[in-house]
């Protein structure tokens, strides 16, 4: 065919290919919401059941599976996703961007000096609906908050000094709480407001028994009917919600959908065959190599992909020989070709450079381009220059060193190899030694683990990727990162009122951890999101707070006739 | 009888004891402690106060003996089987919970494997190596052969391709809903019945030849009874002895080992509890579910042998 | 798994001739278990000079040459990491020798160990043994192998002693019902009653009249030993990978990318199903043969 038409018909695909990927704007922003039906969901943590039902735990995933049912004071601004024009696009599972934060229970906030305080004026009319057995309805006060406070406070599986920075917090009135800081911590709303810790139980669940899920009552959107272990959660509308939201631009009473269901499926086979059946309304978590088969058979998906919230890396411990030789670490990073794995590997499906800082975080993430040169040259393919640096720094002959990786990853398990095979081109042998998922785990936490270290690291937010992994003592530290001067650097953010200058700092630790390479810095792959057309004022936003898709869930409605048009 | 019976269940005790104690000690020797796993899901610094007070929270901090004697006394007096470390939830919950759902796949799938296997058995045995014979046998053999997790993936895929039909992953009890429940619970039955029918038509038709040859049956063909008559009245009852040892023998497997079903087809059983309690060092799980396989499987084996006492009154006395 | 309560024995008669005599038997009367028994054979040769007959390493990554299907280059296709399947087929065919011949060679010892205690010694020894029996196949083999695999790291070794023990005691009891056959028998006592010793009777009389179970329980036993492999393999307790066994590529990559290279799940599959399935019909037309009582009405 001749060259116009070629090219007109290689614009039409990458146009349709785009619109595939993109979500549909104009035929939603007509219709009014209409409220009812299930929504049945396989959530980013579809193959694991709820861990704990009470706050008290610490449990990472409470606000995953209590998020509808429990509210915290502040929570995302869904409005500024990117969805409907904004910036964000709510991926990020422990961060939430300083412009998109709004009250929840809180209605509004001010911070006072002498000594340096927080009031937070609490919304009127929130009620907690009646639970027989457990409480009768009433409206949310600030005893309730301080209660909640001090319940995560003293409990004894509480994260030493995750409070420390806060002297008291007290009920001045029935809707006042007031905070009083020891001194500033740039995280104070991540700790408690919005984090994973920060959802507010009444004293009636707590003695009746908050780990049981039974007794679980919150003022949120939802209520929780039914728990099966292992198969599913069900949540029920709240008859007496205060929420609502303008969508398309009617006022409507929050939340739309009757039930939601959280599905459980350990299976990845088994939970792609729901979603194609449509017994899934939402799929989020689709890994690239599974995108292709899904379009083909189920076209109608409407389709969103983000970069993986977890960094992978393979750490090399900085306190055994040779990898105490930054020269050494440059060298193994210099020898694997991640352009290569990009391409061939990930199929394409994945992003060079994503790690420590995210590039959802806007305003603290650098793109490689913007990096220094001895960052850049991390991220190229040199294995000429690698066996040079491992001959300046007295191993010629390369060395063997033990690789440890866990067999609950078939993606690491495929890697490994694939490293070993680099590595041998510059003279460096492994030694594989797959771990069971317990075994792995407490390798890193007693800091027992081997030289070499194969894992994924969850991001959190800026601050704490670089906290958890480069501090001192830290327990997703496999590299044994230990300088004092960097740690000073952290104390120092933590201190800092004044964002941009955090961003800045922050901005300067990252080039540096870059550069001293305690990891070989390895590609991020996309993970995919699918939902059925049927699915409305919903674009693949995934948390509205720290592990939080509760308030999400709430805003979506279901085009039931629609969906029966389609056959489902 | 009735001291047949005692004596085996006074035998049931030692075996238990012993069965209690090796799970529970091998359980905390397995590398990675329950403490670093939980402490691994707080990012912040794990400094030993957390540390220690987490093990004293968890009773962990008693010594073993002490702990064991906790538990055990716990089941022997209260029917208490612990918490889990984890949720807090009692174990007897989780157990009630889960039990009756392996316990009803179990039965399915056993249902299926005899609906199979004795036809095919008795087939082959009275047209022994016969086309026929060959063809049923390796039908059963080679649902035997493919493993049962491919068989479970392609069952679950591709009726989804090729109809947009796939099975209901969403449990809902017996009790609750018979119809919604065997609607999830069947194919997985029948997957696991086909691949345990290949032992048992062996078996049937073993004992099925071994019955033909006997010389009671040459006198009825001689006689000139029908073969049906021959077949149904005389071989059958004998050869089914051994098929029902056989039951006891898949025991373990049907209430502790389906876990590849349970996985594929989302069903909440044992086999699920077990794994993901192992994986989590959840104690007080994996050791009271363990215990109670070894008991039910104990419990099934002597129903088994009593009942083989009754088909065969030449086995009573042992 | 495959298991069977009970098979009656012969005794041991002219050895030599009746090898061929019986080959005969077997490729005339027992067609399919012949076929069986032949690609039984060729499994083992395939899986014993894997290193000669693989035209590319077991592990040789190339990943421009991803997911290609089969072709002259590569007649089983590719992985998702480059790697050739036929060789990795081959070298799954060594593997699976290794693990099912060890394992099951385990479990027979295991098995004849405990049938012959118990069975010829009889008494209080018998009563004590058979308890331990039932309490350790109370026991889903899942917990034992899970825990195992976890205090010794997934690994070649630990899963042949685990499944070569667990296997061992549960067809302890047909080696068992089959020594205490043959215990009755007059030549036994005989033996007993001239004063030969006990070792000697165990050697020279009960041991060759229970060959044929134990025939039997081998062959069967390999294909079990497979089958639970890929169990555990589904699992994430098998061999660990880059290893390339039958069950961990059919369970691993194959079901991953079973849509963009159906290949990667049929050639593991086919190779593990064949095998399987061989096994198991050669070991019925064994057992068929060499079991008086199965006999039809020739």
């Amino acid at each position: 065919m001749s060259v116009t038409r070629a090219a007109l018909r290689l614009a039409a695909a990458s146009l349709a290919v785009t619109l595939s990927l993109a979500t549909p704007l104009s035929a939603e922003s007509e219709q009014p919401p209409k409220p009812g039906g299930t929504l049945e969901v396989g959530t980013v943590y579809v193959t694991l059941s709820a861990l704990s039902w009470d706050s008290a735990d610490w449990n990472w995933k409470h606000n995953h599976d209590t998020g509808q049912v429990y509210e915290q004071l502040f929570v995302a601004d869904l409005s500024k996703s990117r969805r409907l024009g904004g910036k964000h696009p709510f991926y990020a599972d422990g961060w939430i961007p300083s412009d998109a934060i709004r009250g929840e229970l809180a209605e509004k906030w001010e911070w006072k000096q002498n000594p340096l305080r927080l009031e937070i004026n609490l919304r009127k009319g929130v009620m907690f609906p009646d639970k027989p057995g457990v409480m009768a309805a009433r409206e949310l006060v600030a005893d309730d908050v301080v209660f909640a406070y001090n319940r995560l406070e003293k409990s004894p599986k509480k994260i030493s000094g995750y409070f420390d920075h806060l002297e008291k917090v007290e009920a001045t009135d029935k809707h006042t709480v007031v905070f009083t800081f020891k001194n500033y911590n740039s995280e104070w709303d991540f700790r408690f407001g919005w984090g994973f810790y920060s959802g507010i139980v009444p004293k009636e669940v707590a003695d009746a028994g908050a780990g049981n899920w039974k007794n679980v009552n919150g003022t949120g959107p939802f209520q929780l009917a039914e728990f099966v272990q292992g198969n599913s959660n069900t949540y029920v509308k709240n008859p007496v919600y205060w929420g609502t939201e303008k969508i398309n631009g009617v006022e409507t009473k929050l939340p739309l959908v009757d039930e939601v269901v959280f599905r459980t499926i350990k299976d990845e086979a088994t939970y792609l065959t729901a979603l194609r059946t449509a017994k899934l309304d939402i799929l989020e978590t689709i890994r690239w190599s599974a995108v292709e088969e899904l379009k083909k058979n189920a076209p109608q998906l409407q389709w969103s992909k983000w970069l993986n919230m977890s960094g992978t890396f393979l750490s090399m411990r900085v306190d055994t020989k040779p990898f105490d030789d930054i020269r050494v670490r440059r060298a193994l990073n210099l020898a694997v070709n991640k352009r290569e794995i990009v391409k061939e590997y990930y199929g394409g499906n994945a992003e060079l450079f994503a790690y420590p800082q995210h590039p959802d975080y806007l305003g603290y993430f650098e793109p490689l381009e913007a990096m220094p040169e001895s960052v850049k040259e991390l991220f190229t393919y040199n294995p000429e220059k690698a066996k040079k640096l491992l001959a300046e720094a007295g191993v010629p002959k390369g060395f063997t060193f033990k690789v440890q990786v866990c067999s609950c990853s078939p993606d690491h398990i495929d890697l490994i190899p694939l490293l070993a095979a680099y590595f041998e081109q510059v003279g460096v042998k492994i030694e594989i030694q797959t771990m069971e998922y317990g075994a792995f785990l407490s390798a890193m936490t007693s800091k027992t683990n081997a030289a070499g270290y194969l894992m994924n690291n969850g991001h959190t937010n800026p601050t704490t990727t670089i906290r958890k992994s480069f501090i001192r003592g830290q327990v997703w530290n496999p590299s044994q990162w230990s300088d004092p001067e960097y740690d000073k650097k952290m104390d120092a953010v933590y201190l800092e009122q004044d964002e941009s200058k955090r961003q800045a700092m922050l901005k300067e630790m990252t080039r540096e951890i870059l550069d001293k390479a305690p990891y070989v810095w390895l590609p991020t792959p996309y993970i995919f999101t699918a939902w059925w057309p049927w699915v409305k004022n919903y674009g693949g936003e995934l948390r509205a707070g720290a592990a939080r898709p509760g308030p999400i869930y709430a805003r979506i409605w279901i085009d039931q006739d629609l969906k029966k048009k389609m056959g489902h | 009888m009735q001291v047949y019976l005692a004596r085996r269940l006074i035998a049931l005790i030692p075996a238990l004891f012993f069965a209690s104690l090796i799970v529970f000690v091998i359980v905390r020797l397995v590398p990675g402690s329950i403490i670093d796993m939980m402490l691994s899901q707080n990012d912040v610094g794990a400094d030993k106060l957390s540390r220690d007070q987490l093990i004293q929270t968890l009773g962990l901090d008693r010594p073993m003996w002490e702990q064991y004697c906790r538990w055990i006394g716990g089941i022997l007096l209260h029917g208490d089987f612990g918490r889990s470390l984890w949720q807090n939830t009692p174990v007897s919950e989780l157990l009630r919970a889960r039990l009756p759902v392996t316990f009803q796949l179990g039965l399915m799938a056993l249902i299926v494997a005899l609906l199979i296997a004795i036809p095919i058995g008795i087939y082959s045995a009275i047209r022994q190596d016969t086309a026929g014979d060959y063809l049923t046998r390796s039908f059963s053999i080679l649902m035997l052969a493919v493993p049962s997790f491919w068989m479970g993936t392609m069952v679950m895929v591709f009726p989804s391709i090729w109809w947009g039909w796939s099975p209901q992953v969403k449990f809902v009890a017996f009790t609750d809903d018979p119809v919604q429940n065997l609607r999830q619970m069947i194919l997985p039955a029948v997957i696991l019945g086909t691949a345990l029918s290949a032992v048992t038509m062996r078996l049937t038709r073993t004992m099925m030849l071994e019955v033909l040859r006997q010389d009671y049956i040459r006198t009825a063909w001689a006689k000139g009874l029908t073969e049906k008559l021959v077949v149904v009245r005389h071989a059958l009852r004998n050869a089914m002895i051994p098929v029902v040892t056989l039951i006891g023998l898949q025991a373990p497997i049907l209430i502790g080992g389906a876990v590849i079903m349970e996985q594929i087809f989302v069903i909440p059983g044992m086999g699920l509890l077990l794994l993901d309690a192992i994986s989590q060092r959840d104690y007080p799980i994996i050791t009271s579910v363990s215990l109670v396989i070894g008991l039910s499987v104990m419990l099934i084996n002597l129903a088994v042998d009593l009942g083989y006492g009754l088909l065969d009154p030449k086995a009573r006395y042992r | 798994m495959a298991l069977v309560t009970d098979i009656a024995v012969i005794p041991a008669g002219k050895e030599r001739s009746s090898v061929i005599h019986f080959l005969v038997r077997l490729f005339r009367e027992k067609p399919l278990g012949a076929a069986g028994g032949v690609i039984f054979i060729l499994f083992l040769l395939c899986g014993m000079f894997a290193d000669f007959l693989a035209p590319y390493g077991m592990n040789q990554i190339s990943p421009r040459n991803r997911l290609l299907p089969p072709s002259w280059a590569y007649p089983f296709g590719t992985d998702n990491l480059g790697r050739d399947m036929l060789s990795r087929c081959l070298y799954g065919a060594q593997l699976s020798v290794i693990i099912a011949f060890t394992a099951a060679t385990l479990a027979t010892v295991v098995s004849v160990a405990i049938g012959i205690l118990s069975g010829y010694l009889g008494g209080k020894i018998d009563l004590v043994t058979q308890r331990f029996v039932d309490a350790w196949m109370s026991f889903p083999a899942l917990i034992i192998l899970l825990v195992v695999v976890s205090v010794l790291g997934p690994g070649l070794p630990q899963i042949i002693f685990t499944l070569g023990f667990l296997l061992g005691i549960g067809s302890s009891r047909i080696i068992r019902s089959a020594v205490v056959s043959v215990r009755e028998n007059m030549y036994v006592h005989a033996a007993q009653s001239i004063g030969a010793s006990t070792h000697r009777i165990l050697w020279r009389h009960i041991l060759p009249n229970i060959m044929p179970p134990i025939i039997v329980l081998f062959t069967t036993q390999v294909g079990a030993v497979i089958l639970v492999e890929s169990s555990l393999s589904f699992l994430g307790l098998g061999v660990p990978p880059p290893t390339p066994t039958w069950g961990g590529m059919l369970s691993g990559s194959g079901r991953t990318f079973m849509f963009q290279g159906p290949w990667l799940a049929l050639a593991p599959g086919l190779c593990l199903t064949v095998v399987v399935y061989a096994t198991n019909v050669f070991g019925d037309a064994l057992r068929d043969l060499l079991d008086p009582r199965m006999r039809g009405s020739r």
